[in-house]
């Protein structure tokens, strides 16, 4: 969406909301702090011509992807049962299986500290790039030799981590970044500190709520956020970015013109280099104050102000998303002060300057409150969100390797606190401070060095772990009590007879069979297969030259692993067989009259044979398990019937069952064994107590509803191919530490815990988060830090072990206001909805629902009662940081978690998936973009590829429109009733809106606006890493309905509309003030 | 002697007394019980026709029509009289026209053993009809030599199995492989963990027998006929012809078992669970007609129910010492789970074989009951690549040299009402169907008059034990005009070709009571019938009885018996002489306290196990061979000529061959391996000593080719290691102690065992006692 490699201006789409900001400057007398849009207010800035839509990352792959796959290359597509499905190859199928660099960490050979390679970028970007040095994957790198690699020899020196994916691509362009990131002017990224006012009567004159704030950025000085170009490098040298779609709609036989390759996330293979998913729209710039001009007569008479207001209000004035399609650099420590992140859904390249980047630890405030009563009366709440291997920026600095040798990382002696650039050295470097814990420990002898003039460590800045806010320990022996597991990938397929006569077993194995040579290569990689239906069937595939063997587990009340070798072996040994076995297995089980599934027995088996290593359990099911270890009845039958149960009863069927399979996924996590379930089903399969084994083993759950062969199978398998080939660690153990006076309260997110203190993560890979809420033990100094440390043990699928360690050092304060100010909105509605999606199995809808509202409320009462000077009682004050949580509340109020009305499984499955979901992810999950597509060609200049959004009523949408909405999980496009029939045929190949299927399959016509559409649909994938269930929406049926759900603006039977959400907040909080 | 030969060829029946005591009192004082040795499919004269239709059958008492019956064939309605109830009985209306001159074959009195074919009791909806069910049960916890001998054995054996034969097999070792034959894109197996026991229902619900079909809700599931579809079936149990090729190229495949095994350790094997498995398998799929399971055994079970040892190598497998002081922590718990596995097969009609080949030993005492019981046959051997086993298991499997394997059987009795049965002690197993004929003491598989023979073979003989009831009286003294006992055995089975038969042996022996009585027994006194059921009766009781004295109550037995019927005046030994009839007996018994039979302690508890089996099972002449083995001397001098089984047979110049039924001995003198080894009999001026050394080598051939199990063959040298399996036989008249000078080129025995000379001067001086 962004272009950072280019002088960027702020662009608004003139077809959107033309006058929204004119109007708002005109009727809200505020100071408007700090905006970058002011030349380009119109959004006709001149755009550099044939700039990407991923500028920033697409050299990499130039380097290490042979090129675009062949046209008309089609892997190898389930055969779903029917006819029909067999000749129409399920679309958006990725053609090609790039053989890119392998994810995860390093390869063994090349630790050492990289020379640039010749001719190569500044070292503050592009610095740690060893093409030469990596072995296989690169070698097609259009590097001829790249630097020799040095050998491994200086252990405890800072070792890049980094695999060079991008280097290449910077070569032929050039340095991109010339002066460096560090000197690069400060981007207009810190929110201007003013609030937004809804004011609530013309007469009211907002005042500049904090002078020395508003100073700083004052409204005059709005082209300090647009510091110049970021990016010296014309876009016009920017490589085409091949390979860079990780989404493709091939069609068969079609060429990519835009150099797309359908390659699905293929991202290099190191986290910090992955393509972070770039905002959605992201309210980077701040509105200062949106006007509520009709100010109700009588604040106090709420029917009078829910009436008038309502009626006056310009819906086109209130908070919205603004959209943004800047990169922001990000330097995460200025002038020896905490930075405050970019919000989490907006396109940064974080330079980490002390404090880690914000991709993997965010904190809900930025600055900490010095004691727990000034907390509480703010009404927010203290918490991290803590993403240890995220994804980074293509473009942003590889987290450094830090090797100690044998003595492993210099730790505090007391807490056992990781050593970070915030622990002071004293006393001539002979001891430091700890800054978590205040002891003061002895610098082991062969780490001291004297220190400066400014009291720092002479080598601070050449020594990663105490200049940079994310380092990775070589862990020692110390850390190991076994060697590091090999990277176990075990494959679980149901086979009863409805699985295989829906297709979902051919696309399970198809999808499989297609992964298996995106696994990581390697000794280290190993596999084991099994399929079940009231059996379990396991597969012995090191037999020489035999065919496999297939092994019967009869017994479903108590499993066992049939053979202790051979059903899990090395990757390179069985290839061929597993191949032949993938293909066979939906024939051999054809006649398959078996209905009944032993889900539960089946992972216990599974379990068994990887109980001596650990590993990924991929688990593809289909029908409810009716037999067996952990078998389930059909408990939303029963409810049904049941209805007049009461509430109690229906909250029962979002809770599990019972405790078998909790009980079972703890030893499956003891032993590192972590389940992803896939669900394809057509029933309801109860994931309220399936979800428990991938939650509490660190997996997750893939859910498609219905099940369909001819669409599902595509995404089946990009999912799988991302579950597998994402960046990730097996075995381990996560533990946040912070400074005295702060602690851990508590951990949530998917993962076993068996101790209080540490978080025990079979795997984990870069798109789970875990919150972390945090509390008061003590008063902290105003003036001083505090920080967190997150510290990860892990095991890269290469084996190697490795201790990720993140540093968020932020000051203290005592002052109301700072805390607002520093308020991070993206992660303050995270945990309110993470802890509204805990909430919901436990408690009444109408309860969770006002709670997440009263969470609400009371921050903006806090803010309205503490911190706005604003006299009069008429104007609805919002913090500036915070303005968009009210319509966050309203959308969270509205999502089919929340909604009682929705199916369990569809509840539950939204449970689940807001449990570990990543930050920049929650916002669109609840509050979706949405884009109009009928009239791309007319956006032609536009260089973005996504145009803008649009907000969520249906007021916006026309009759000749078509519409797509996503949300990161779901892409809707909704067709209107009065569409150019033109339109949809370029786009869908159909001529009218009648003969919208269910069954949709996105295809690539020979047309520009199916190019383009598809262009958009890849770019949302890449962006959401996610491959998205596509879906074909019109007025009138079921599709058009679910769409019209996600409008959340818009007033419905059982909901406010915004507008009257507003107000009714604001009634709230006045009565609070009275 | 001979008389009771041809009884034996006319009847298949061999009994001790061949004169029987006439009371109770007198059947007491014999001390040999009243028995008969029968082998009920001994093949019979060639003339002897088979009857194509079901006997007449006694109204009154169920007993089958024969030439004692007395016909009346002048009347209109024609009738027969039972000869054991007396009742009178009409010929069905087909029978109108026989007459005195037309009999049929039944009446004929050469007929006395005749076959009838009948219909099927249960007739096979589709399968296995014609067709023998061959399970195999394969232990792969084996060196991977000895699997490949295993292999090489079973691939052969494929070969010969008659095409309609139906056949499986289940692999074990820690976790018991039933291998689905009839599943043809990949090799399926199921895999049952070793350690736990699978009822037959869990069985039928595991192995998806009902996956495509509703499983009935009530009644008894087992076969086709109960629900089972043939195709469910068909995945287990395959035609042998349809299944050739998957069973060679699984079998071909078969790895040891995979699981690792700590040197301190013996392999986790699981032999009880796979033979329960296996006994499931076939009762769900073929029950009620022949089926064998045919297991093939490495070494000891140490897994799941049945095992005999721990895996733990420190604890040695139980002895003969161990089970006598019962410290053998494993041995009654197996036992009793392989009983109860003998009566599942029982009532299924399945027989389980057992080969076991191991140095060590595998728990065949344990398996005995369930072997024994089912009439299985049992082959103990080293190794797989043992000649024992690799020829047994050809001959199991070789139509021209059949073994008759028929199953199913059931055998019934009929006699005298005056005559009671006590049990049998052979390869049966009880009914418990109570009768009047039932004696209230029971012995070995007893009250009851019906036997389930699930396998039987030409060879199979059962030891019937009598008891005669009748009380003296003043009419019995009177030696009434009708001193005659009847007896008749009717044996159903399956024949090898599927037919269901009935063979009904018919025979009747005189009476003799009161005081006169002694020399009327001593004529019909068959001391070889004697010594065997001496040998089966000890063998039982050493089993079953504790604290049980073989020797002493064999001896005090020999002992009455001289003293009862011996010639002698009191108190002087010298004066003592034994009628002909007997008098070979006392030698009988010197042997059998010296044979395996008894003497248990030079045994591991597996091979007297083993020996017992075969005793039991064997008929008279064989079962003397193992009493008292045969010994001919061959020489210069003179032709093959028996010898004494004593030292002094022993000479340099002499070949001798001995015969201990288990084991064929070929004894080359001092010179005469001497001359061998000097390479005489290759050259052609020697060529009659070539033929000499190659005379016992044909005669020893000879026999191996009648045996099942194959004997072992020793050839061996005069003070070779190897001699010692002939002297060991031997009865000890020269050893070390004696002061008789030994012949030149004679040999002695290094034991302080009593010489057969000693034994006879006490047995005399204890007899005119």
């Amino acid at each position: 969406m962004a272009t950072p490699g280019g002088p960027r201006p702020r662009n608004f789409p003139p077809n959107y909301n033309p006058n929204a900001l004119a109007n708002n400057l005109q009727n809200l007398q505020v100071s408007q702090p700090n905006q970058q849009h002011s030349s380009n207010l119109g959004g006709n800035a001149p755009r550099p011509p044939n700039t990407t839509p991923f500028g920033q990352q697409p050299p990499s792959f130039a380097g290490s992807r042979p090129g675009p796959p062949p046209p008309g290359v089609f892997p190898r597509g389930p055969v779903p049962p029917s006819v029909q499905a067999q000749t129409t190859l399920p679309p958006n199928m990725v053609s090609t299986r790039p053989t890119g660099p392998p994810m995860g960490s390093q390869p063994p050979p090349p630790f050492a500290s990289r020379p640039p390679p010749p001719g190569a970028l500044p070292s503050s970007i592009g610095g740690h790039s060893a093409l030469g040095s990596r072995p296989g994957p690169f070698s097609s790198s259009p590097l001829p030799s790249g630097p020799s690699a040095p050998s491994y020899t200086n252990t405890s020196g800072p070792v890049g981590n980094g695999p060079p994916a991008f280097a290449s691509g910077m070569i032929q362009n050039g340095p991109r970044f010339p002066p460096g990131v560090g000197s690069m002017p400060r981007p207009a990224v810190g929110p201007p500190q003013s609030p937004t006012l809804l004011s609530s009567g013309p007469s009211s004159h907002p005042p500049q709520m904090r002078p020395g704030f508003g100073g700083l950025n004052s409204g005059a000085s709005s082209t300090m956020g647009q510091p110049g170009p970021p990016f010296s490098g014309p876009p016009q040298n920017m490589p085409p970015p091949l390979g860079s779609m990780p989404f493709s709609a091939p069609v068969p036989g079609m060429l990519q013109s835009s150099g797309s390759p359908y390659g699905m996330q293929t991202w290099p293979p190191h986290p910090q280099q992955m393509v972070p998913p770039p905002p959605t729209a992201g309210p980077m710039q701040q509105q200062p104050m949106f006007g509520m001009p009709p100010p109700p007569p009588l604040p106090n008479q709420s029917m009078a102000l829910s009436q008038t207001g309502q009626s006056k209000i310009d819906p086109n004035q209130i908070p919205r998303l603004a959209p943004s399609s800047t990169v922001i650099l990000h330097e995460t420590r200025q002038e020896n002060q905490a930075n405050p992140p970019p919000p989490a859904t907006s396109d940064y390249i974080v330079k980490d300057t002390g404090n880690c980047s914000p991709r993997y630890m965010r904190c809900t405030i930025n600055q900490i409150p010095c004691t727990v009563d000034l907390l509480s009366t703010s009404a927010m709440q203290l918490a991290l969100l803590v993403q240890p291997l995220a994804l980074s920026h293509p473009s942003e600095e590889p987290i450094q390797v830090v090797d100690f040798g044998e003595s492993g990382p210099v730790r505090c002696s007391r807490c056992k606190g990781y050593i970070n650039p915030f622990m002071k050295f004293i006393d001539q470097g002979r001891r430091f401070i700890c800054n978590l814990c205040g002891f003061t420990d002895e610098t082991p002898r062969d780490y001291h060095c004297n220190l400066g003039p400014d009291g720092r460590r002479r080598d601070a800045y050449e020594r990663p772990e105490l200049c940079r806010g994310t380092v990775e320990f070589v862990a020692s022996k110390e850390y190991m009590v076994r060697d590091p597991m090999p990277a176990v990938f075990f494959f679980l397929i149901d086979v009863s007879m409805n699985a295989i006569q829906t297709g979902a077993t051919a696309a399970a194995c198809s999808a499989i069979n297609q992964v298996i040579a995106d696994l990581p290569d390697g000794p280290q990689t190993m596999v084991g297969i099994a399929t079940f239906d009231s059996t379990v069937h396991f597969y012995s595939l090191k037999r020489a030259l035999q065919q496999p063997l297939m092994l019967i587990v009869p017994d479903i009340q108590d499993v066992y692993t049939p053979l202790q070798s051979d059903v899990i072996v090395q990757l390179a040994e069985c290839r061929q067989h597993l191949e032949i076995l993938l293909e066979s297995i939906p024939s051999m089980f054809q006649n398959n009259r078996t209905a009944d599934s032993a889900f539960g027995a089946a992972v216990k088996a599974a379990f068994l044979s990887m109980k001596s290593t650990g590993g990924k359990l991929l688990v593809f099911q289909s029908v409810l398990p009716s037999v067996g270890i952990g078998s389930l009845s059909s408990r939303e039958a029963e409810g049904r019937s049941n209805a007049s149960a009461g509430e109690k009863e229906a909250l029962k069927l979002l809770q599990p069952v019972d405790k078998t399979l909790k009980t079972m996924a703890i030893e499956f996590a003891e032993y590192q064994v972590c389940v992803d379930l896939f669900i394809t089903t057509q029933t309801y399969v109860d994931i309220a107590s399936l979800s428990v084994v991938p939650r509490t083993t660190g997996g997750q759950v893939y859910y498609y509803y219905p099940f369909s062969a001819l669409c599902d199978s595509a995404k089946l398998y990009n999912d799988l191919r991302w579950n597998v080939t994402r960046p990730q660690g097996f075995e381990a153990v996560m533990r946040v530490r912070c400074s005295q006076g702060i602690q851990v309260q508590e951990y949530s997110g998917n993962f076993c815990k068996r101790i209080p203190t540490d978080v025990d993560l079979p795997a984990i890979d870069c798109d789970k988060t875990i919150m972390v809420s945090l509390k008061h033990d003590d008063k902290l100094q105003e003036g001083s830090e505090c920080a967190f440390q997150c510290a990860l043990l892990y095991t890269t699928v290469y084996g190697q072990r490795r201790i990720r360690v993140s540093t968020l050092s932020l000051s203290c304060t005592n002052t109301l206001s700072n805390m607002f100010r520093s308020a991070d909105l993206d992660t303050q509605f995270a945990c309110i909805l993470k802890q509204a999606a805990n909430e919901i199995p436990s408690a009444p809808p109408a309860q969770v629902r006002d709670q997440a509202t009263n969470v609400c409320i009371n921050i903006l009462f806090a803010y309205r009662k503490f911190c706005a000077t604003v006299s009069s009682n008429g104007q609805l004050i919002l913090p500036e940081a915070l303005r968009l949580l009210p319509l966050y509340a309203l959308a969270l109020l509205k999502s089919n978690g929340l909604r009682s009305d929705g199916r369990l499984d569809d509840r539950s499955f939204w449970i689940n998936h807001v449990s570990p979901l990543p930050t920049p992810l929650v916002i669109p999950l609840v509050y979706p973009r949405m884009i109009a597509i009928h009239d791309l060609e007319e956006k032609a200049s536009d260089d973005s590829v996504i145009p803008t959004t649009i907000p969520l009523l249906s007021e916006n949408l026309t009759d000749e429109g078509i519409y797509l909405l996503e949300n990161g999980e779901d892409c809707l496009i909704y067709v209107a009733s009065s569409v150019d029939p033109n339109i949809l045929q370029q786009m869908f190949g159909i001529s009218s809106v009648e003969e919208i299927s269910n069954q949709f399959i996105l295809q690539q016509y020979d047309n520009s606006l199916s190019k383009k559409l598809n262009a958009i649909v890849n770019e949302i994938r890449r962006q959401r890493s996610s491959y998205l269930r596509l879906r074909l929406c019109r007025k009138g049926d079921s599709s058009g309905m679910l769409f019209f759900s996600y409008m959340v603006e818009d007033k419905t039977p059982s909901g406010l509309s915004y507008v009257e959400f507003l107000v009714h907040i604001h009634r709230l909080i006045q009565t609070k003030m009275a | 002697m001979t008389e009771f030969l041809d009884l034996e060829n006319q009847d298949s029946v061999r009994m001790p007394w061949n004169v029987l005591p006439g009371t109770k009192s007198d059947a007491a004082n014999c001390l040999i019980p009243i028995s008969a040795v029968y082998t009920p499919l001994k093949p019979l004269p060639a003339a002897t026709p088979l009857l194509p239709y079901s006997p007449l059958r006694c109204r009154n008492c169920r007993s089958v029509i024969n030439p004692f019956s007395i016909v009346d064939f002048s009347s209109v309605n024609k009738i027969w009289i039972c000869c054991f109830c007396l009742n009178r009985n009409h010929f069905p209306p087909h029978y109108q026209s026989i007459s005195d001159q037309s009999m049929p074959a039944e009446l004929f009195p050469q007929y006395t053993t005749i076959e009838y074919e009948t219909t099927a009791p249960h007739e096979n909806s589709g399968q296995g009809v014609g067709g023998n069910v061959f399970l195999f049960v394969v232990d792969t916890c084996v060196i991977e030599e000895e699997l490949g001998f295993l292999k090489s054995a079973l691939l052969q054996v494929l070969g010969m199995v008659p095409e309609n034969c139906l056949i499986g097999l289940i692999s074990f070792g820690t976790y018991v492989h039933v291998h689905e034959l009839g599943f043809g894109q990949i090799p399926k197996v199921h895999v049952f963990k070793g350690t736990k026991e699978v009822t037959k229902d869990q069985l039928l619900e595991q192995m998806g027998f009902f996956a495509k079909r509703p499983r009935p809700t009530t009644g008894v599931i087992a076969g086709a006929r109960d629900g089972l579809s043939p195709e469910s079936i068909s995945r287990f149990l395959l035609p042998a012809s349809d299944c050739e090729f998957v069973l060679n190229s699984i079998l071909e495949e078969l790895q040891r078992d995979p699981w690792p095994v700590p040197s301190d350790q013996r392999a986790a094997r699981c032999t009880g669970t796979a033979l329960s498995l296996a006994a499931h398998l076939l009762g769900v799929c073929v029950p009620g007609s022949g089926a064998r399971i045919m297991a093939f055994l490495g070494g000891p079970s140490t897994e799941g129910s049945g095992a005999i040892v721990s895996k733990n190598l420190s604890e040695p497998i139980r002895s003969h010492k161990d089970l006598d002081k019962d410290s053998a922590p494993h041995y009654h718990k197996a036992v009793k789970f392989y009983e109860g596995l003998s009566r599942q097969l029982v009532h299924q009609g399945h027989v389980l074989d057992v080969f076991a080949c191991a140095l060590d030993q595998v728990g065949v005492a344990e398996l005995k009951t369930a072997v024994e019981k089912t009439g299985g046959l049992v082959v103990l051997a080293e190794s797989f690549g043992h000649s024992v086993f690799k020829e047994s298991v050809r001959r199991v499997f070789q139509s021209d040299q059949d073994l008759g394997l028929s199953s199913n059987g059931i055998f019934e009795i009929s006699c005298s009402k005056d005559m009671k049965i006590q049990g049998i002690i052979g390869p049966c197993a009880s009914l418990d169907k109570k009768g009047p004929l039932c004696s209230e003491t029971a012995i070995g598989q007893g009250n009851t008059t019906a036997w389930k023979l699930c396998g039987l073979d030409k060879t199979t003989s059962l030891c019937l034990i009598f008891d005669v009831i009748k009380k003296e009286s003043p009419d019995v003294l009177a030696q009434s005009e009708n001193n005659q006992f009847y007896f008749q055995f009717l044996t159903y089975y399956q024949h090898g070709s599927g037919q269901m038969r009935l063979r009904a042996t018919t025979f009747s022996r005189r009476w003799v009571a009161g005081p006169g009585s002694k020399e009327g027994l001593i004529s019909g006194f068959d001391q070889e019938a004697a010594a065997v059921v001496m040998a089966r009766q000890v063998s039982l009781k050493m089993e079953t009885e504790a604290e049980f004295d073989p020797i002493r109550w064999l001896d005090k037995s020999l002992i009455h018996i001289c003293s009862r019927y011996g010639e002698y005046q009191k108190d002087s030994p010298s004066s003592f002489s034994l009628s002909p009839r007997l008098s070979i007996f006392p030698q009988f018994m010197f042997n059998l306290r010296r044979s395996q039979f008894v003497q248990v302690f030079n045994n591991s508890p597996d091979e007297t196990a083993y020996f017992r089996m075969i005793l039991n099972r064997e008929n008279v002449a064989n079962s003397v061979v193992m009493i008292q083995p045969s010994l001919i001397s061959y020489s210069f001098h003179s032709g093959p000529e028996p010898a004494l089984l004593d030292v002094a047979s022993i000479a340099a110049d002499k070949i001798l061959l001995l015969d201990s039924y288990f084991t064929i001995v070929v004894f080359h003198g001092s010179t005469v391996a001497q001359w061998r080894k000097a390479g005489y009999h290759e050259l052609p001026e020697h060529q009659a000593f070539a033929q000499l050394l190659q005379a016992p080598r044909d005669e020893a051939d000879a026999i191996m080719r009648e045996r099942f199990p194959v004997p072992r063959l020793v050839i061996c040298d005069q003070h070779g290691s190897q001699a010692r399996f002939l002297l060991a036989k031997l009865n000890p008249s020269a050893t070390y102690n004696s002061d008789a000078p030994v012949a030149p080129g004679g040999d002695i025995l290094f034991t302080d065992d009593v010489s057969f000379e000693v034994f006879l001067d006490h047995l005399q001086r204890l007899a005119v006692q």
